[in-house]
């Protein structure tokens, strides 16, 4: 799975389409869409966000949207302003939020002055090169806020937020190490088409 | 020259620009600092005609203001935050919660900018939210965990390198392990005494009881104050939850400031804050208060071990009021003379959305403060938001601008009469 993946990655853009498989609770993006107004201001109707603070979520993996849903919620990651609106979720609206915003398209291109090749070794096999990611345990990237990866990575770094991969990664990188991966897919470009 | 196309669609996120900065940048702040060239030779500048300024015209048409007064598009700046305005009146710098600084500048002097590029283009800039000027012209940047001075900015912004200078280098501001992206856009204010106001949001909805020395030794959840070569710093406000907007009394000289409170306890309380303090070392209340005299629920019950001040105006709950500042201008009409005017955000999870608007509040000699809505229509009848209000400045000729982080544009707010 992941091969091909990776080989529809080398034409240099990839599309991600519709609920990711494997979700544990099937979500009704209709539905979703109906709960999403605590979302919006912050996040996009469509998932593209409109505050710095805020990632892009619109054709994000729904198995990735619930997780983080999920641990929000439960306080096993937190943010100041997340964490508050988790709290109030059950898993229905959690799938249906998350179907929601997995149904929009994403798609993703680099700059015209860069190439594969200078991508960042170490987030490529999961985020890809253009930052669409190409696993659905891991979000998209693409022309996300340069501080916002940041702000991440040096939370993986800290332990503030944990993942079996991120935070191993992250424990070896330095603070400008993380600003150059940051810049790096701060610098692409992601478009996303939403859904009907 | 690279132009960034303002016709960016609201759904293509083009942050391509942002790749000025190749990985091994050296730090060009050294340099800059030894009035060394960097080689970087290039700006990015922003369309300020076309379709996306179009839009943003169309929807300031829906802007209610009070009789005699109008709205217009000043600049198209990308995520435009908190303004300082150049004491000479040439350039208005724009700071961002990204990674860049706007320099706006109007030349022909018809109050329409006509020129919109980054400052300082060979620093690398993390949330540069904060610009304020001395009256000597130095600018000052409060960044996340940093604080840059920029001699003779005004002058010195015509070319892509620029003199720069730490005054607090990085890391220095606050712990690294406190660093947060939310609650950290700095504001920054020269006070009448000379010194540097920077404000310290804490990173926390309420702050945690274990994180309460440690904070209020470093000023987090407070504003501190420094000499503008940076000494002698020390913690001037206390028990702030996160302000984004101060400026000082043009008469009293004391230091007024808006904070945004407590979330998730109702979309009614806590009301937001202009609060006024008298004297160094005040206490405002949080995390014992949620906002005004709410108690919040983590503390609940517990004897506030502080003496608290409480606001000199309450705000609508969730409103989120940022920037501020006091009117000095002959433009207004009298009443206006020494009222604070500020900006609210809106609310970001409210079940009916408010704010989005510009307030002004007036304090009577007692000190009293009463609050006007003075600019809205921001929030459109689906409840989506057309714009949203940064901060204030007063341009010299005593207009108003008015920042907007999600449409990316300056406005310029000005009277004239009936």
């Amino acid at each position: 799975m992941r091969g091909a993946l990776l080989a529809i990655l080398g034409g240099g853009m990839l599309v991600v389409q519709g609920p990711a498989a494997g979700a544990q609770q099937p979500g009704d993006p209709q539905a979703g869409l109906r709960k999403a107004g605590m979302c919006r201001t912050c996040h996009g109707i469509d998932g593209v966000a409109r505050i710095p603070v805020a990632p892009h979520i619109g054709g994000e993996s729904a198995a990735y949207l619930s997780r983080q849903l999920t641990a929000f919620r439960d306080g096993t990651r937190t943010h100041e302003m997340m964490s508050v609106v988790a709290k109030g979720l059950d898993d229905q609206s959690i799938a249906d939020l998350a179907a929601w915003y997995s149904s929009h398209s994403a798609t993703a291109s680099l700059p015209p002055d860069r190439n594969e090749a200078m991508a960042p070794e170490a987030c490529v096999a999961c985020h890809g090169a253009d930052g669409l990611a190409t696993v659905e345990d891991a979000p998209n990237l693409a022309g996300e806020n340069a501080i916002y990866i940041d702000t991440q990575l040096k939370a993986f770094r800290m332990g503030k937020r944990r993942h079996e991969i991120m935070s191993e990664i992250a424990a070896g990188l330095g603070d400008a190490d993380i600003r150059a991966l940051a810049d790096w897919y701060a610098g692409t470009r992601l478009d996303v088409v939403p859904a009907k | 020259m690279k132009r960034l196309m303002s016709s960016v669609a609201v759904l293509a996120v083009s942050t391509a620009v942002a790749h000025a900065q190749t990985p091994a940048v050296p730090d060009n702040l050294e340099k800059l600092s030894n009035f060394q060239t960097t080689g970087t030779t290039e700006f990015t500048l922003i369309d300020q005609e076309g379709e996306y300024a179009d839009g943003i015209k169309k929807n300031l048409e829906r802007i209610k203001l009070p009789d005699g007064f109008r709205i217009d598009l000043y600049a198209v700046v990308p995520d435009a935050r908190h303004m300082a305005v150049g004491p000479q009146g040439i350039v208005t710098f724009v700071g961002t919660r990204k990674d860049k600084v706007w320099a706006v500048t109007d030349r022909n002097k018809d109050r329409v900018a006509d020129e919109v590029k980054d400052f300082a283009p060979s620093l690398q800039f993390s949330i540069p939210n904060g610009p304020c000027f001395s009256k000597d012209g130095f600018l000052h940047i409060a960044e996340q965990n940093r604080v840059l001075l920029f001699p003779a900015a005004e002058f010195f912004y015509e070319s892509p390198d620029v003199a720069a200078f730490n005054l607090v280098k990085k890391g220095e501001l606050v712990p690294a392990e406190h660093e947060s992206f939310n609650h950290t856009a700095r504001v920054c204010k020269i006070g009448p005494d000379g010194k540097i106001y920077i404000s310290l949001g804490q990173p926390f909805n309420v702050a945690p009881a274990e994180s309460l020395d440690t904070y209020r030794q470093h000023g987090i959840g407070g504003i501190i104050r420094m000499n503008t070569d940076g000494t002698g710093r020390e913690v001037y406000t206390y028990g702030v939850r996160n302000s984004v907007g101060h400026d000082f009394h043009p008469v009293t000289g004391e230091l007024w400031f808006t904070d945004n409170q407590v979330d998730g306890m109702g979309d009614d309380i806590p009301p937001g804050e202009i609060n006024r303090q008298t004297a160094a070392g005040q206490h405002f209340g949080h995390p014992w208060y949620g906002g005004g005299s709410i108690r919040t629920t983590e503390y609940e019950g517990q004897e506030v071990p502080v003496e608290v001040v409480m606001p000199a105006a309450e705000m609508d709950a969730h409103a989120a009021d940022l920037g501020m500042t006091f009117y000095t201008g002959g433009m207004f009409p009298e009443r206006y003379r020494n009222a604070i005017f500020s900006a609210q955000h809106g609310s970001w999870n409210r079940t009916t959305p408010v704010g989005a608007r510009v307030m002004v509040t007036f304090v009577d000699g007692d000190g009293k403060a009463t609050t006007e809505t003075f600019a809205d229509g921001w929030i459109d009848e689906n409840g989506e938001y057309l714009g949203r209000p940064v901060d204030v400045a007063q341009l010299r000729d005593g207009s108003l601008l008015v920042s907007d982080d999600l449409a990316g544009a300056l406005y310029r707010i000005s009277y004239e009469g009936n």
